[in-house]
């Protein structure tokens, strides 16, 4: 029986690993869309949403760059992932600081609704509408 | 009796006046309050700030000898059906390409509520018997209006569609463009969608 099992197992093992194939990392192959694998999978997934609700996850922001662009504006690039399972939806504003740190007033400086899909990155782009930015700060908050 | 009946009266009035709505100011910096199936102020910040944040990005009005191009709003027309001043969006518009030195607009001509009617008034004075009112040297001489170089134009379309039985889907798009008036050649344009899906009770115009 015990071995038997084993086969089982070594079987389902062989059949799930085989059958994977790394895809391109720039490639987001989604639930429904891609072959499931040994982690992700019909068993797996309802555990891994659980798990995802439940710790919390949410959106992170790894990477805040700014560059001028050709005609001497501020661009600020946002580069995030959604870690949840789940669809985040937020808005987020952008306001621009000159080089002594005080705010440009601005009307471009309003609440812009975002939604990036789970388990995915995500991208934003703002463009300041100042020469004087040399800064910014950003506040998100939840999209009701 | 009558005692009776004012103190009826005096009950109701005090019942009726606690229900009533208070007065509000609306907080617009963290404006929390609940989506409109119209538009509303924050829909045309949206969209006001997403056209100048890419026409700015764009570089198009970035000049090659450093100075401004001299702009003129055009014709924005309103195909939705609300009754919507189209220069609630413009105004916004107009103020941040001013602001951000690549653009000097120009009241001189232009679509509705673009041209500043005193240019021409003044003018007509000139050139009427009243100008012997006025010192000679600050009437503004011929010729000295500055043509635009470029035009910006659009329009705010709606689209209502049936989602399901209770569901409306109302689609507001607002689509900008930006036209050098010397060749007629289109520099920038630019289509922003605004979405709202709520009850077929609510009424979009």
């Amino acid at each position: 029986m015990k071995t038997i099992t084993n086969i089982v197992l070594l079987v389902l093992l062989v059949v799930f690993t085989g059958c994977y194939d790394p895809a391109d990392p720039r490639v987001n192959l989604r639930e429904g869309v891609g072959s499931d694998d040994i982690i992700d999978n019909i068993v797996t997934r309802p555990v891994a949403y659980a798990f995802s609700a439940l710790i919390g996850e949410g959106i992170g922001v790894t990477q805040a760059v700014t560059r001028r662009n050709d005609a001497g504006f501020l661009e600020l690039h946002i580069n995030g992932h959604n870690r949840s399972q789940f669809t985040r939806r937020f808005q987020y504003r952008v306001e621009w600081l000159d080089e002594n740190g005080l705010l440009i007033q601005t009307k471009t400086s309003v609440w812009q609704r975002y939604s990036a899909m789970g388990k995915s990155p995500f991208s934003l782009k703002v463009v300041a509408p100042r020469k004087e930015a040399v800064n910014f700060r950003m506040d998100t908050r939840k999209w009701e | 009796m009558k005692t009776k009946i004012l103190e009826i009266i005096m009950f109701f009035t005090v019942l009726i006046a606690g229900c009533a709505q208070e007065t509000a100011y609306i907080d617009t910096m963290h404006d929390d309050g609940k989506a409109v199936m119209g538009l509303d102020y924050r829909d045309f910040d949206q969209a006001a700030s997403k056209m100048v944040q890419s026409m700015l990005g764009s570089g198009t009005l970035k000049k090659k000898d450093a100075s401004r191009y001299v702009m003129t709003t055009g014709r924005i027309m309103n195909d939705t059906m609300q009754r919507i001043d189209t220069d609630q969006l413009m105004a916004k518009i107009e103020q941040e390409l001013l602001n951000s030195g690549q653009v000097v607009m120009t009241s001189a001509v232009g679509g509705k509520g673009a041209p500043d009617n005193m240019v021409y008034e003044m003018r007509d004075i000139r050139d009427s018997a009243q100008s012997d009112e006025f010192n000679k040297d600050t009437l503004a001489a011929k010729g000295q209006l500055i043509a635009p170089e470029l035009s910006i134009s659009g329009k705010i379309l709606q689209r209502n569609i049936r989602y399901s039985n209770n569901v409306q889907q109302v689609e507001y798009y607002f689509q900008l463009k930006i036209t050098d008036l010397t060749t007629g050649l289109r520099f920038w344009q630019e289509e922003t969608l605004i979405g709202k899906r709520g009850s077929n009770k609510s009424v979009s115009w």
